[in-house]
């Protein structure tokens, strides 16, 4: 905020200058002093706190450099496949297997995911492979289904009795 | 127990038609557990082959997209599809028309087995 105003007083000149308004800024020169302050990089602290000789730092730093470009770079033509050993791959296989029954032996595996949507059904190929019903049979079915529904939608209770029974206590 | 496991990515492989290998190795392509079905090709189930995925996943992890996690590869007569599970590497090897989909569907049904197979791996190394 400071900041802002006192930047605008600049600007228009403003008559009440050196006297205390609403415009003048409480912090003093705060534009200035900000400028000020010097720019430390994190390698500068680093270098000062640890006080060793400059060289060995420079040096240190463009190895530094030098590593992390070698890392980033993507060469091709330089990498080495590392062809394993016939017995050292053997050995490794055998390792493998070992160290796979012992933990096999102390975790339990974990429990199956689904498999199939239609596990009630042990063979689904079987029945989804089978023919189509009959559409004859569908509408019949149909049909039924539908006589069902409107018979039960016409339910109703027939009324016939008091729903409430005043119980006469004898006196 | 280990059985079990065999058994179970045996059935997926059958699952996916064209489907002719899954392996699972360590990222020097060292077996830890491999179901071969007869038309598998012998040279691409070889450490060597199977081991330039590690190399591949290491320097395409450089290109600023994040880590590698599937390498799709296919060539005139058969697909390899290999997804990094670190310290394990999953390897399919399939015939060129195999649905990929498919082959990539298989991951969640593997993964949770992959849990002692980690555990024998990173032990040794």
């Amino acid at each position: 905020m400071g900041c802002c105003y006192s930047f605008f007083c600049n600007e228009d000149g403003s008559p009440q200058r050196g006297e205390p308004s609403e415009r003048t800024h409480l912090l003093v020169d705060p534009v200035s002093n900000n400028s000020n302050i010097p720019i430390y990089n994190s390698e500068d602290f680093l270098s000062n706190s640890n006080a060793l000789p400059k060289k060995t730092d420079e040096q240190s730093a463009l190895n530094r450099i030098l590593q992390e470009t070698a890392t980033n770079v993507i060469d091709v033509a330089a990498l080495d496949s590392h062809n394993l050993q016939q017995h050292e791959y053997v050995e490794r296989m055998r390792q493998y297997s070992l160290k796979l029954q012992q933990a096999c032996a102390s975790n339990k595996l974990p429990p199956r995911t689904k498999m199939c949507l239609l596990q009630d059904i042990p063979a689904p190929e079987k029945v989804l492979s089978s023919e189509s019903v009959n559409p004859d049979d569908l509408r019949l079915i149909n049909s039924a289904v539908t006589r069902a529904a409107a018979a039960i939608s016409d339910i109703k209770v027939e009324h016939k009795e008091d729903m409430v029974v005043m119980f006469r206590v004898p006196d | 127990m280990v059985e079990e496991i065999r058994k179970v990515i045996q059935e997926l492989l059958l699952k996916v038609s064209g489907l002719y290998c899954v392996l699972i190795t360590d990222r020097d392509g060292v077996p830890v557990l491999k179901v071969l079905t007869d038309k598998a090709p012998e040279l691409a189930t070889r450490p060597a082959f199977l081991s330039t995925f590690g190399l591949a996943i290491d320097q395409g992890s450089k290109l600023g997209l994040g880590k590698a996690k599937t390498l799709i590869c296919t060539y005139s007569q058969y697909q390899i599809v290999q997804m990094n599970k670190l310290p394990l590497v999953i390897s399919f090897i399939a015939s060129d028309t195999c649905n990929t989909g498919h082959i990539l569907g298989l991951e969640k049904y593997i993964e949770p087995l992959l849990a002692n197979l980690t555990v024998a791996v990173a032990d040794t190394q």
